[in-house]
Protein backbone atom coordinates (compact mmCIF):
# COMPACT_ATOMS: atom_id res chain seq x y z
CA UNK A 1 0.00 0.00 0.00
CA UNK A 2 1.59 3.19 -1.08
CA UNK A 3 0.95 6.75 -0.29
CA UNK A 4 -1.64 7.23 -3.20
CA UNK A 5 -3.39 3.98 -1.74
CA UNK A 6 -4.25 5.61 1.60
CA UNK A 7 -5.11 8.87 -0.43
CA UNK A 8 -7.64 7.00 -2.22
CA UNK A 9 -8.95 4.88 0.90
CA UNK A 10 -8.92 7.83 3.25
CA UNK A 11 -11.06 9.61 0.55
CA UNK A 12 -13.21 7.11 -0.17
CA UNK A 13 -13.94 5.52 3.10
CA UNK A 14 -16.52 7.36 4.52
CA UNK A 15 -18.55 5.78 1.56
CA UNK A 16 -18.62 7.26 -2.30
CA UNK A 17 -21.62 9.00 -3.54
CA UNK A 18 -24.88 8.12 -5.24
CA UNK A 19 -23.67 9.93 -9.22
CA UNK A 20 -22.75 8.80 -12.11
CA UNK A 21 -19.46 9.43 -11.94
CA UNK A 22 -18.40 9.07 -7.94
CA UNK A 23 -14.95 8.27 -8.63
CA UNK A 24 -14.16 11.52 -10.20
CA UNK A 25 -13.74 13.50 -6.62
CA UNK A 26 -10.95 11.15 -5.46
CA UNK A 27 -9.51 10.95 -9.03
CA UNK A 28 -9.43 15.03 -8.84
CA UNK A 29 -8.32 15.70 -5.73
CA UNK A 30 -5.11 13.30 -6.49
CA UNK A 31 -4.61 14.36 -9.99
CA UNK A 32 -5.05 11.20 -11.26
CA UNK A 33 -7.76 9.09 -13.08
CA UNK A 34 -10.96 7.34 -12.31
CA UNK A 35 -9.73 4.05 -14.35
CA UNK A 36 -6.63 4.61 -11.79
CA UNK A 37 -8.81 4.89 -8.69
CA UNK A 38 -10.60 2.26 -9.33
CA UNK A 39 -7.64 0.44 -10.62
CA UNK A 40 -5.78 0.88 -7.44
CA UNK A 41 -9.31 -0.09 -5.44
CA UNK A 42 -9.65 -3.70 -7.08
CA UNK A 43 -5.53 -4.50 -6.30
CA UNK A 44 -6.39 -3.69 -2.48
CA UNK A 45 -9.04 -5.72 -2.27
CA UNK A 46 -6.69 -8.85 -4.29
CA UNK A 47 -3.73 -7.73 -1.80
CA UNK A 48 -5.85 -8.18 1.12
CA UNK A 49 -5.86 -4.74 2.76
CA UNK A 50 -9.76 -4.09 1.64
CA UNK A 51 -11.99 -7.47 2.76
CA UNK A 52 -14.41 -6.11 -0.19
CA UNK A 53 -15.78 -2.82 -1.31
CA UNK A 54 -19.37 -2.60 -0.96
CA UNK A 55 -22.20 -1.81 1.15
CA UNK A 56 -22.62 -1.42 5.04
CA UNK A 57 -25.79 -1.92 5.64
CA UNK A 58 -28.03 -1.17 8.93
CA UNK A 59 -29.30 -4.81 9.73
CA UNK A 60 -32.66 -3.21 11.59
CA UNK A 61 -33.40 -1.06 8.74
CA UNK A 62 -33.59 -3.41 6.58
CA UNK A 63 -35.88 -5.28 8.63
CA UNK A 64 -33.58 -7.72 10.19
CA UNK A 65 -34.13 -7.02 13.74
CA UNK A 66 -32.96 -9.59 15.88
CA UNK A 67 -29.21 -9.58 16.48
CA UNK A 68 -28.53 -12.82 18.04
CA UNK A 69 -24.83 -13.84 19.56
CA UNK A 70 -24.56 -17.11 20.18
CA UNK A 71 -22.07 -18.38 22.65
CA UNK A 72 -21.15 -22.36 22.22
CA UNK A 73 -19.45 -24.91 24.55
CA UNK A 74 -17.03 -27.06 21.68
CA UNK A 75 -14.94 -29.94 22.77
CA UNK A 76 -11.22 -28.69 22.44
CA UNK A 77 -10.93 -31.12 19.65
CA UNK A 78 -14.04 -30.28 17.86
CA UNK A 79 -13.39 -26.57 17.57
CA UNK A 80 -11.51 -26.58 14.20
CA UNK A 81 -14.57 -28.10 12.54
CA UNK A 82 -17.13 -26.81 14.08
CA UNK A 83 -16.09 -23.19 13.36
CA UNK A 84 -15.50 -24.54 9.79
CA UNK A 85 -19.20 -25.56 9.46
CA UNK A 86 -20.76 -22.58 11.30
CA UNK A 87 -18.53 -20.37 9.04
CA UNK A 88 -20.13 -22.13 5.89
CA UNK A 89 -23.51 -21.17 6.82
CA UNK A 90 -24.68 -17.52 4.99
CA UNK A 91 -26.57 -16.82 8.48
CA UNK A 92 -23.44 -16.09 10.10
CA UNK A 93 -21.63 -13.50 9.60
CA UNK A 94 -18.71 -13.36 12.39
CA UNK A 95 -17.31 -16.45 13.66
CA UNK A 96 -14.62 -16.46 16.08
CA UNK A 97 -12.60 -19.37 18.54
CA UNK A 98 -12.20 -17.03 22.17
CA UNK A 99 -10.53 -18.19 25.17
CA UNK A 100 -12.65 -19.29 28.00
CA UNK A 101 -11.74 -18.25 31.76
CA UNK A 102 -12.03 -21.56 33.62
CA UNK A 103 -14.04 -21.99 36.41
CA UNK A 104 -15.83 -18.49 34.98
CA UNK A 105 -16.96 -18.67 31.29
CA UNK A 106 -16.60 -21.68 29.64
CA UNK A 107 -17.86 -20.89 25.58
CA UNK A 108 -15.50 -20.77 23.57
CA UNK A 109 -16.80 -20.37 20.09
CA UNK A 110 -18.93 -17.70 18.92
CA UNK A 111 -21.35 -16.88 16.16
CA UNK A 112 -23.30 -13.84 15.21
CA UNK A 113 -26.84 -14.19 13.25
CA UNK A 114 -28.90 -11.33 11.92
CA UNK A 115 -32.77 -12.45 11.54
CA UNK A 116 -36.06 -11.62 10.82
CA UNK A 117 -37.04 -12.11 14.40
CA UNK A 118 -36.47 -13.73 17.71
CA UNK A 119 -37.83 -17.16 16.62
CA UNK A 120 -36.08 -17.06 13.09
CA UNK A 121 -33.24 -16.37 14.82
CA UNK A 122 -33.44 -19.19 17.05
CA UNK A 123 -34.87 -21.64 13.97
CA UNK A 124 -31.89 -21.08 12.91
CA UNK A 125 -29.84 -21.66 15.71
CA UNK A 126 -31.11 -25.03 16.43
CA UNK A 127 -30.04 -25.70 12.62
CA UNK A 128 -26.68 -25.16 13.27
CA UNK A 129 -26.80 -26.74 16.81
CA UNK A 130 -27.99 -30.26 14.86
CA UNK A 131 -26.11 -29.81 12.12
CA UNK A 132 -22.59 -29.75 13.91
CA UNK A 133 -23.77 -31.60 17.11
CA UNK A 134 -23.12 -28.73 19.58
CA UNK A 135 -25.81 -29.08 21.99
CA UNK A 136 -24.90 -26.49 24.86
CA UNK A 137 -25.20 -23.11 23.79
CA UNK A 138 -26.67 -19.82 24.85
CA UNK A 139 -28.48 -17.23 22.51
CA UNK A 140 -27.92 -13.52 23.64
CA UNK A 141 -30.03 -11.18 21.98
CA UNK A 142 -29.29 -7.65 22.12
CA UNK A 143 -31.89 -5.33 23.68
CA UNK A 144 -29.80 -1.83 22.70
CA UNK A 145 -27.23 -0.43 20.36
CA UNK A 146 -24.84 1.42 22.15
CA UNK A 147 -22.30 1.42 19.37
CA UNK A 148 -21.19 -0.03 15.70
CA UNK A 149 -19.06 1.64 13.26
CA UNK A 150 -16.03 0.54 11.49
CA UNK A 151 -12.95 -0.40 13.74
CA UNK A 152 -10.74 2.19 12.93
CA UNK A 153 -9.65 4.58 10.33
CA UNK A 154 -6.92 5.07 7.17
CA UNK A 155 -4.60 8.60 7.74
CA UNK A 156 -2.33 9.23 5.19
CA UNK A 157 0.96 11.23 5.88
CA UNK A 158 -0.72 14.56 4.62
CA UNK A 159 -3.66 16.14 3.43
CA UNK A 160 -4.46 14.44 -0.07
CA UNK A 161 -4.28 16.37 -3.39
CA UNK A 162 -0.84 17.57 -2.11
CA UNK A 163 1.23 14.31 -3.82
CA UNK A 164 2.24 14.46 -7.44
CA UNK B 1 -38.18 0.55 5.83
CA UNK B 2 -40.20 -1.78 3.55
CA UNK B 3 -37.83 -2.77 0.48
CA UNK B 4 -39.37 -3.28 -2.40
CA UNK B 5 -38.57 -6.31 -5.10
CA UNK B 6 -36.54 -4.06 -6.55
CA UNK B 7 -34.97 -2.80 -3.68
CA UNK B 8 -34.45 -6.35 -2.47
CA UNK B 9 -32.48 -7.30 -5.96
CA UNK B 10 -30.86 -4.19 -5.94
CA UNK B 11 -29.33 -4.68 -2.56
CA UNK B 12 -28.38 -8.07 -2.80
CA UNK B 13 -26.17 -6.63 -5.86
CA UNK B 14 -24.57 -3.72 -4.42
CA UNK B 15 -23.89 -5.31 -1.27
CA UNK B 16 -22.24 -8.79 -3.20
CA UNK B 17 -20.88 -7.66 -5.99
CA UNK B 18 -20.28 -3.86 -6.42
CA UNK B 19 -18.65 -3.38 -9.77
CA UNK B 20 -15.06 -1.22 -9.48
CA UNK B 21 -15.58 0.67 -12.50
CA UNK B 22 -15.48 4.21 -12.70
CA UNK B 23 -19.64 4.03 -13.96
CA UNK B 24 -20.74 1.58 -11.43
CA UNK B 25 -24.22 2.56 -11.21
CA UNK B 26 -24.11 2.24 -14.93
CA UNK B 27 -22.93 -1.37 -14.80
CA UNK B 28 -25.08 -2.49 -12.17
CA UNK B 29 -28.08 -1.50 -13.82
CA UNK B 30 -27.15 -3.37 -17.13
CA UNK B 31 -26.39 -6.07 -14.75
CA UNK B 32 -30.32 -6.05 -13.79
CA UNK B 33 -32.39 -3.90 -16.43
CA UNK B 34 -32.61 -0.72 -14.87
CA UNK B 35 -31.32 2.20 -15.77
CA UNK B 36 -28.56 4.02 -14.41
CA UNK B 37 -30.65 7.33 -12.87
CA UNK B 38 -33.04 4.70 -11.32
CA UNK B 39 -30.30 2.96 -9.47
CA UNK B 40 -28.89 6.59 -8.05
CA UNK B 41 -31.81 7.27 -7.19
CA UNK B 42 -33.09 3.80 -5.23
CA UNK B 43 -29.79 3.53 -3.78
CA UNK B 44 -30.08 7.02 -2.12
CA UNK B 45 -33.69 7.04 -0.99
CA UNK B 46 -32.02 3.55 0.85
CA UNK B 47 -29.49 5.87 2.10
CA UNK B 48 -31.51 8.46 3.17
CA UNK B 49 -33.77 6.28 4.94
CA UNK B 50 -30.81 4.51 6.57
CA UNK B 51 -31.01 0.96 5.50
CA UNK B 52 -27.43 1.80 3.47
CA UNK B 53 -25.11 3.32 5.61
CA UNK B 54 -22.13 4.12 2.74
CA UNK B 55 -20.92 2.26 -0.16
CA UNK B 56 -17.27 2.20 0.78
CA UNK B 57 -13.96 0.13 0.94
CA UNK B 58 -14.13 -2.40 4.30
CA UNK B 59 -10.65 -2.44 5.17
CA UNK B 60 -9.19 -5.67 6.92
CA UNK B 61 -8.62 -4.40 10.48
CA UNK B 62 -4.89 -5.72 10.35
CA UNK B 63 -4.30 -2.57 7.53
CA UNK B 64 -5.51 -0.40 9.76
CA UNK B 65 -2.74 -1.40 12.27
CA UNK B 66 -4.98 -3.54 14.58
CA UNK B 67 -3.49 -6.39 15.82
CA UNK B 68 -5.01 -7.50 19.21
CA UNK B 69 -8.50 -7.47 19.68
CA UNK B 70 -11.29 -8.69 22.35
CA UNK B 71 -14.84 -9.07 23.54
CA UNK B 72 -15.78 -7.88 26.75
CA UNK B 73 -18.56 -8.88 28.89
CA UNK B 74 -20.08 -6.97 32.04
CA UNK B 75 -22.10 -7.44 34.55
CA UNK B 76 -23.81 -4.18 34.79
CA UNK B 77 -26.68 -2.87 37.42
CA UNK B 78 -29.98 -2.26 35.34
CA UNK B 79 -29.84 1.42 36.61
CA UNK B 80 -26.21 2.32 35.66
CA UNK B 81 -26.53 0.70 32.38
CA UNK B 82 -26.21 4.04 30.26
CA UNK B 83 -23.78 5.45 32.32
CA UNK B 84 -21.23 2.10 31.99
CA UNK B 85 -21.95 2.37 28.37
CA UNK B 86 -21.31 5.69 28.05
CA UNK B 87 -17.74 5.56 29.36
CA UNK B 88 -17.44 2.45 27.28
CA UNK B 89 -18.39 4.36 24.38
CA UNK B 90 -15.68 6.96 24.94
CA UNK B 91 -12.90 4.81 23.26
CA UNK B 92 -12.25 4.92 19.86
CA UNK B 93 -11.29 1.20 20.23
CA UNK B 94 -14.77 -0.05 20.82
CA UNK B 95 -16.11 -0.36 17.79
CA UNK B 96 -19.20 -2.45 18.88
CA UNK B 97 -20.94 -1.95 22.21
CA UNK B 98 -24.08 -4.02 22.83
CA UNK B 99 -26.84 -4.32 25.81
CA UNK B 100 -27.53 -8.10 25.69
CA UNK B 101 -29.92 -10.54 27.21
CA UNK B 102 -28.57 -12.31 30.15
CA UNK B 103 -26.42 -11.98 33.37
CA UNK B 104 -23.83 -10.55 31.60
CA UNK B 105 -25.59 -7.74 29.98
CA UNK B 106 -22.51 -5.41 28.59
CA UNK B 107 -21.21 -6.65 25.71
CA UNK B 108 -18.58 -4.84 23.63
CA UNK B 109 -15.65 -5.44 21.34
CA UNK B 110 -11.69 -3.81 21.63
CA UNK B 111 -9.13 -3.19 19.21
CA UNK B 112 -5.78 -1.78 19.63
CA UNK B 113 -2.80 -2.00 17.95
CA UNK B 114 -1.22 -4.51 20.71
CA UNK B 115 -1.91 -6.58 23.50
CA UNK B 116 -0.55 -4.04 26.16
CA UNK B 117 -2.42 -1.08 24.32
CA UNK B 118 -5.78 -3.55 24.42
CA UNK B 119 -4.92 -4.16 28.16
CA UNK B 120 -4.59 -1.15 29.19
CA UNK B 121 -7.94 0.52 27.72
CA UNK B 122 -9.60 -2.75 29.64
CA UNK B 123 -8.01 -2.11 32.79
CA UNK B 124 -9.09 2.00 32.24
CA UNK B 125 -12.71 1.20 31.65
CA UNK B 126 -12.88 -0.95 34.05
CA UNK B 127 -11.81 1.56 36.86
CA UNK B 128 -13.26 4.28 35.74
CA UNK B 129 -16.70 1.87 35.16
CA UNK B 130 -16.19 0.88 39.27
CA UNK B 131 -17.67 -2.56 38.21
CA UNK B 132 -15.76 -4.97 40.08
CA UNK B 133 -13.41 -6.89 38.06
CA UNK B 134 -14.84 -10.59 39.19
CA UNK B 135 -18.15 -8.90 37.04
CA UNK B 136 -15.82 -8.87 34.24
CA UNK B 137 -15.05 -11.46 31.07
CA UNK B 138 -11.97 -10.46 29.18
CA UNK B 139 -12.75 -13.44 25.82
CA UNK B 140 -9.94 -12.70 22.93
CA UNK B 141 -9.80 -13.94 20.20
CA UNK B 142 -7.91 -16.95 19.92
CA UNK B 143 -9.16 -17.54 16.19
CA UNK B 144 -10.85 -16.30 13.45
CA UNK B 145 -13.65 -18.10 11.15
CA UNK B 146 -15.67 -15.72 9.45
CA UNK B 147 -16.23 -12.13 9.37
CA UNK B 148 -18.36 -11.20 6.31
CA UNK B 149 -21.36 -9.14 7.08
CA UNK B 150 -23.26 -9.53 4.32
CA UNK B 151 -27.35 -10.49 4.41
CA UNK B 152 -29.99 -11.85 2.21
CA UNK B 153 -32.64 -9.83 1.25
CA UNK B 154 -34.35 -12.20 -1.52
CA UNK B 155 -35.52 -15.26 0.15
CA UNK B 156 -38.32 -13.49 1.34
CA UNK B 157 -40.44 -14.97 -1.08
CA UNK B 158 -39.34 -18.79 -1.12
CA UNK B 159 -38.92 -19.21 2.56
CA UNK B 160 -41.01 -22.10 3.52
CA UNK B 161 -40.07 -21.95 7.12
CA UNK B 162 -37.84 -25.62 6.74
CA UNK B 163 -34.20 -25.12 8.17
CA UNK B 164 -32.06 -25.32 5.34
Amino acid sequence: MDEIDKEILWLTQDGIGFEERPFLHAARRLRISEEEVVARLRRLGEAGVVRRFGTRINPRKADLMANAMVVWNVPEDRVAGVGAVMAESPDVTHCYERRTIPGRWKYNLYTVLHCRDKADALRRVAALSRATGVAEYRVLFSTEEFKQRPSGRIEPAQEPGRVQ
Amino acid sequence: MHLDPLDRVLLQQVQDDFPLDPRPYRVIGEALGMPEQEVMERLARLSRRGVIKHIAPILEPGSLGIRSSTLVAMRVPKERMHEVAAIVNEYDGVSHNYRRDGDYNLWFTIAAAGDEELLRTLEEIVRRSTIPPGDVLNLPVVRRFKLDVRFRFLEEEDDDGRDR
